[in-house]
């Protein structure tokens, strides 16, 4: 890992000045467990000279419910997220989503922010200097995409436009089935608020630079809310999502009234499928709809060549899910 | 905001104050708590193996939790504490700690490489659920790759260990040995750090 | 448990345990030489180029840098089968492949010198395919491999080492045949052993030819020999084993590692470590070799083989160092599981611009039975004869025969296998799951499961020699003499407890001494299952030995002959009157000791063998292939530790055994051959979180091998399991699977859910959509 001046946070403000300032290439820590694997890897053509640490700002990892709804700052740990009683109770796809991801080691480091802003785990991207050098892609700003024409097993069969990495987060699934906001804060005192969603682009993130993720919002669920998160994976606990879902679907006298279904893991960002939403709203809920719901929102997918096999994994995941959330 | 100049670090219960610089008995910012551990003060059972968070072998505890040393900066750990597979055992008497004898007993390692890691996961296992079941001892070490395939054992092993530290509990005098018992509540709708 | 014993059979403590427990187990990473420094390699984008300059200045002129080697300057000490591959080379051969070599004072500042190194390379056209190697007219990796096909044999085993099978009349075979099939299976996906401890070495050279080598290897002393012709028998070679953390075999292949160490220390003056990252582990170690056969195989009705034929193409990767006795020995394994009498059986060895293959346990065997029994199974299936009856009746019986490694014909003296695998069948319920072939056990909605039975066996079991001593210390405490290092087996401590049983001394009177070929005689080393027979006989004769001196040297004292001794815990007496005993100082005096000399000398006449039953559960929606339960089932004739081998026989999951059929596998990338899963998130390992029902049924019929009459069985564990899981999801979908590992994807294939892919990784199209519509920035 190359060397780097290490600054401990006080503020946000601190913090995002100290990541905007001119000349420096600064990238803000938090967990640490995606970013030092990156660094040692040495993925990125210019790393990063000053790492600011986040975790000392005080009060950036709490977790507070209440009639309002969820807010969970930034710096709250994945292990406590998942353990949450008020996340448990009302909110549970996203405790389920926390618990999915990789090991408890890493849960009980890894932050929320840090799992919506890790980097793609795409393995041309990621492939460490090391062995001859890092690979050049899109993503860093060179001419091409390597995997388009390579093994792209674990690539986007949704949305992908020039790079094909899926956007790797478990947590960002299951908010955006919950209509999570993310708060952003930036330089000088900017503040925004995006659908968890939208934080996503093909080659990134809309986070400008100095810009943070602070917190998400989730507003209070619906009172007949179900909803399940299902993740599939080569190995069920550690592994990325080869395909994941959250469905959130409520039924009032046994007619769905609304449906969010999201998909993970297979593009840029969560992918959420409106038209089989749609589909599933104003009927019952039988296995009759999941079935149709999900080939309905999988209609659009455009594999690569090497990763047809998502299509009709994930159909029967979303199928799988929906019914899931009824059960839930 | 601040740089840090020194660190301070409890290890296996005894203080440690390090300076940040460049020498090689100093930290650098951008050493990781299991270098420190290794190459600075010579606590060598903590293992590095993948060196990217994936395998579990150089698990030690930071403040009561099963964390990866490989993937912590030393600078980001001030003023934590951290046990070892070296704090395990008996710091007066250098008796093995029950999970140790338990492992010892059942032969619940192969090569032995992973097992420093395995047996850290499963001390903050058991320091939180001391009567876990099979399946929350296999969560447990979910992330703990043990590649001769020893994990059979060291679940039976990890069962009597939890078994053997009960009845303990239970006996009136001395306790189990616990090098991280000072470690601080954690409050888990808020987090400590 | 045999009765009697007491230590063999028992549950004893490792000797090592308390060590491995408290952290104090110090592997090769943990030592500190004075005066050490870290080496580093600088490695290959390419996977075929010519390096037209190397520009080291700004490296060389980095504070701490001590020593920067090129191709120019390293020396030319080689390795391989046949002598290719050298320190460093002025053409790189697979991607990873070394191009220079930097030692300095600190890690940081021999990796930040690699950065500074700047090399100028001509790109050559690369074959990462045995189809592209054997393409006529493709580039050739090394001219002393023409049509990059590596020369068949290998010295070591003898001028008639063994490169195919072939015997009576395969034409006149098939004819009497009932039924025939043909097929094409390979077993490709070249997985990684992956042990837990990355590779290193820790040279130190003194000048004018003298080198210290501290390895992380099973076998330290086999280091040295093949050091010493590595270094053109020119260099006095000394190597230091101590505990190894994990090999499975391939830390026998560190060479090219250990000349490069020692030509930084040569070039600096002092030691080196050179330790490889993990990324260098599974990307530029070894793996196993890829193995795919043409086969044709002639069955009658009741199971009796009439003809095998078959070319089997074995990739190597861009050299070989044993590939060539790994072939050897997988033919002398397949007649040991099929017992035919017509074999035209040919093998070639096929040169890639990939990473090396290497010593896997299995070592050739488990890659020919993965490849050429799915090939069996369709004759089985066409006759509908069950493959466990077809495996209990054709695997090796007392009196049978086969060409062994070096050509030469055995005939087998061991005991009839056949009761272990009706223990290991009843222990399954094999008979109530076997429903016939293509047909799944049980479907509950879209779970789908199916049972498969592999079978293997290994005549290494008595290969090459071992040597040992045993010292009796006047103190009643004996020292074993070995280059046993510990590696996981348990191997050392198993050692330990023969001798301990030999001299009646109890387990903590019993030491071994450091694997250092300075001190200890040869030792051939841990592998092949060798263990238990060939180092335990050399330990076992030479605990004998050390015996009878003593018994001899006291019998004056005791005014018997030595034939009326006995000793026992650090006495020795008459056994008719044991209380007429005197203690070993009164027999060796205070100053001096006892030694005994003990040697094995190979023997192939006996065989050990596993049987491997599985059961999965293929979810025919996700296509996902679920292990459920594991029975191995073998006879060790006796146990002489049950956890260490009850540790060895689970150990059939990892260390690219069973799990190469679930999801092990290295991917490859098709353009440029670089290795894209080279992290330990990527390539798939065994979990805590997923295991399979495990059992291990072992049988002790004693067996005529040494005075336990024990053998080995550790390392063949892995080797039937693969492609009973062929075998077992095949029968749970109905439709044949040729492929490992059985993805998701290739089970959605099967099953017609996606186009199927061609063979291989990362194969042919079954383009959903064209790739050039997604070319760089292009909006779909």
């Amino acid at each position: 890992m190359r060397s780097f001046r290490h600054v401990r946070a006080t503020t946000v403000a601190e913090a995002c000045a100290l990541l905007a300032e001119p000349g420096t290439r600064a990238r803000a820590n938090a967990g640490g467990s995606d970013l030092l694997g990156a660094l040692k890897d040495g993925i990125y053509p210019e790393p990063p000279d000053l790492l600011v640490d986040l975790k000392t700002i005080p009060g950036l990892d709490a977790i507070e419910a209440d009639e309002a709804g969820l807010r969970v700052g930034a710096l709250a740990r994945l292990a406590d997220i998942a353990r949450s009683e008020p996340i448990r109770a009302h909110w549970p796809i996203f405790s389920q989503a926390a618990q999915a991801v990789a090991s408890p080691q890493i849960r009980n480091v890894a932050t929320l922010g840090g799992n919506l802003c890790q980097e793609v785990r795409c393995w041309y991207f990621r492939y460490p200097a090391g062995l001859g050098g890092s690979i050049d892609c899109l993503r860093k700003g060179g001419p091409r995409c390597p995997a388009v024409k390579g093994d792209t097993r674990y690539h986007a069969i949704f949305e992908g436009r020039g790079c094909f990495a899926v956007c790797p987060s478990d947590t960002a699934v299951a908010l955006a089935a919950l209509d999570a906001i993310v708060v952003l804060e930036g330089p000088g005192g900017a503040r925004r608020e995006l659908p968890v969603q939208d934080v996503y682009t093909p080659l990134g993130t809309v986070l400008e630079p100095g810009e943070l993720v602070t917190a998400v919002r989730v507003p209070p669920p619906a009172e007949e809310a179900r909803s399940a998160f299902l993740k599939f994976t080569v190995r069920e606990p550690i592994d990325f999502a080869v395909v994941s879902v959250a469905a959130s679907i409520t039924l009032r006298d046994g007619v769905c009234t609304d449906a969010r279904l999201v998909l993970g893991a297979v593009g840029p960002r969560p992918y959420r499928a409106l038209e089989a939403e749609a589909r599933l709203i104003g009927g019952p809920i039988d296995e009759r709809a999941a079935v149709e719901a999900a080939e309905v929102a999988l209609a659009g997918a455009k594999p690569l060549r090497g990763n047809a096999y998502k299509v009709p994994l994930a159909r029967s995941i979303v199928m799988r899910a929906i019914l899931a959330a009824l059960e839930g | 905001m601040d740089e840090a100049t020194q660190i301070r670090l409890t290890v296996n219960g005894r203080g440690h104050t390090l300076a940040v610089g460049p020498r090689s008995a100093d930290v650098a910012p951008s050493d990781t708590l299991a270098h420190t551990l290794r190459h600075v003060m010579g606590l060598t059972g903590t293992k590095v193996s993948c060196d990217r968070g994936a395998c579990g072998m150089c698990t030690v505890l930071l403040d009561g939790r099963a964390v990866l040393s490989c993937s912590l900066l030393t600078v980001e750990c001030d003023g934590s504490s951290v046990t070892t597979v070296e704090g395990l055992a008996d710091p007066e008497t250098g008796g093995l700690h029950p999970l140790q004898q338990a492992f010892v007993d059942h032969t619940a390692f192969q090569c032995g490489f992973c097992t420093p890691g395995i047996l850290m996961s499963t001390k903050a296992l058991l320091d939180e659920n001391p009567e876990p079941t099979v399946g929350e001892v296999q969560e447990a070490l979910a992330g703990n790759h043990c590649r001769c395939i020893t994990h059979y054992h060291v679940l039976e092993a990890v069962q009597d260990a939890a078994g053997r530290m009960r009845e303990a509990a239970l006996e009136p005098g001395p306790t189990v040995s616990e090098s991280s018992s000072n470690a601080p509540e954690r409050d888990v709708a808020t987090g400590t750090r | 448990m045999a009765a009697g014993y007491r230590h063999i059979g028992k549950a004893t403590e490792r000797a090592d345990a308390r060590d491995i427990v408290t952290g104090r187990t110090r592997y090769l990473s943990d030592l500190e030489v004075p005066r050490m420094l870290y080496g580093r390699v600088l490695r290959s984008p390419h996977a075929h180029a010519r390096i037209l300059s190397i520009d080291t200045s700004a490296a060389r002129a980095l504070p701490g840098v001590e020593a920067v080697l090129t191709h120019a300057d390293a020396p030319d000490w080689r390795v391989g089968t046949p002598r290719v591959v050298r320190v460093l080379d002025s053409t790189v051969r697979f991607a990873g492949d070394s191009v220079a070599l930097v030692a300095a004072t600190t890690e940081a500042a021999a990796e930040r010198a690699l950065e500074l190194i700047e090399v100028e390379y001509e790109p050559l056209p690369a074959v990462l395919t045995m189809d592209e190697a054997l393409a006529p007219g493709a580039p050739e990796i090394f001219p002393e491999a023409p049509g990059n096909v590596v020369s068949a044999g290998t010295p070591w085993f003898g001028p008639e080492c063994l490169t195919g099978v072939r015997m009576g009349d395969v034409e006149r075979g098939f004819a009497e045949a009932d039924a025939v099939a043909e097929g094409v299976c390979g077993y490709e996906n070249i997985p990684n052993p992956l042990p837990a401890e990355p590779p290193g070495v820790i040279a130190h050279w003194e000048e004018p030819n003298k080198a210290t080598l501290w390895v992380s290897s099973q076998a330290a002393y086999q280091d040295k020999v093949v050091l010493f012709f590595a270094f053109g028998r020119q260099v006095d070679v000394r190597t230091i084993g101590g505990p190894c953390g994990g090999s499975f075999g391939s830390k026998l292949m560190s060479v090219q590692l250990a000349l490069q160490a020692t030509a930084l220390s040569r070039a600096a003056g002092r030691p080196v470590r050179l330790v490889m990252s993990k990324e260098e582990h599974m990307a530029a170690f070894v793996l196993r070799i890829g193995s795919r056969i043409k086969a044709k195989v002639g069955m009658k009705r009741d199971g009796t083989v009439t003809a095998v034929a078959g070319d089997w193409l074995v990739d190597t990767g861009y050299y070989s160092m044993t590939t060539q006795a790994q072939v050897a020995v997988g033919c002398g394994e397949a007649q040991l599981v099929v017992r035919s009498p017509n074999w035209d059986l040919r093998s070639t060895i096929v040169c890639t611009n990939r990473t090396a293959s290497g010593i896997v346990r299995g070592f050739g065997g488990q890659e020919l039975k993965c490849s050429i029994l799915p090939v069996v199974s369709r004759v089985m299936a066409e006759l509908d004869i069950d493959p466990f009856d077809f495996f209990k009746k054709n695997y090796v019986k007392p009196g049978d025969g086969y060409f062994w490694r070096d050509g030469q014909w055995y005939t087998y003296r061991g005991i009839d296998y056949t009761t272990a695998m009706d223990a290991g069948a009843a222990a399954f319920g094999w008979k109530d799951r076997w429903r016939g072939w293509l047909q799944p056990s049980a479907v509950h909605g879209t779970v789908r499961t199916g049972v498969g039975v592999g079978v293997h066996g290994n005549v290494d079991i008595g290969e090459s020699v071992s040597e040992a001593w045993v010292r009796l210390d006047p103190h009643g405490a004996a020292v074993i003499y070995s280059a046993a290092s510990e590696h996981g087996t348990g191997q050392p401590s198993n050692l330990i407890k023969m001798v301990a049983e030999v001299l009646q001394l109890p387990l903590d009177r019993v030491t071994m001494t450091p694997a250092d070929s300075a001190i200890t005689p040869f030792e051939f080393g841990p592998v092949g299952s060798r263990g238990t027979w060939a180092m335990g006989g050399a330990s076992i004769a030479a605990a004998e030995d050390a015996r009878r001196k003593l018994l001899e040297r006291a019998a004056p004292t005791l005014g018997r002959d030595p034939g009326d001794l006995d000793t026992c815990d650090g006495l020795v007496f008459p056994v008719d009157s044991p209380e007429n005993a005197i203690r070993w100082n009164a027999v060796i005096g205070r100053e001096g000791s006892v030694m005994g000399e003990g040697r094995f000398d190979p023997d192939f006449t006996l065989a050990n063998c596993m049987m491997t039953f599985v059961e999965v559960a293929v979810d025919s929606d996700t296509g996902k292939v679920d292990l459920r339960r594991v029975v191995n089932a073998t006879d060790a004739g006796t146990i002489i530790d049950p956890p260490g081998l009850e540790n060895q026989l689970n150990g059939s999951l990892g260390s690219a055994g069973i799990d190469s059929a679930l999801f092990e596998e290295t991917v490859y990338d098709p353009a440029t051959g670089r290795v894209l899963n080279a992290n330990m998130i990527d390539y798939k390992w065994r979990t805590f979180a997923e295991l399979p029902d495990m059992k291990n049924v072992v049988l002790e019929t004693p067996v005529d091998s040494h005075r336990f009459r024990a053998i080995g069985v550790g390392e063949v564990a892995t080797a039937p399991g693969p492609s009973a899981v062929l075998m077992a999801v095949s029968n749970a979908l109905g439709m044949w699977m040729d492929e490992y590992p059985v993805t998701p994807e290739r089970v959605l294939a099967a099953l017609g859910k996606v186009p199927a892919r061609g063979r291989g990784a990362g194969g042919t199209a079954a383009a959903a959509t064209d790739s050039d519509d997604l070319a760089a920035g292009a909006d779909r």
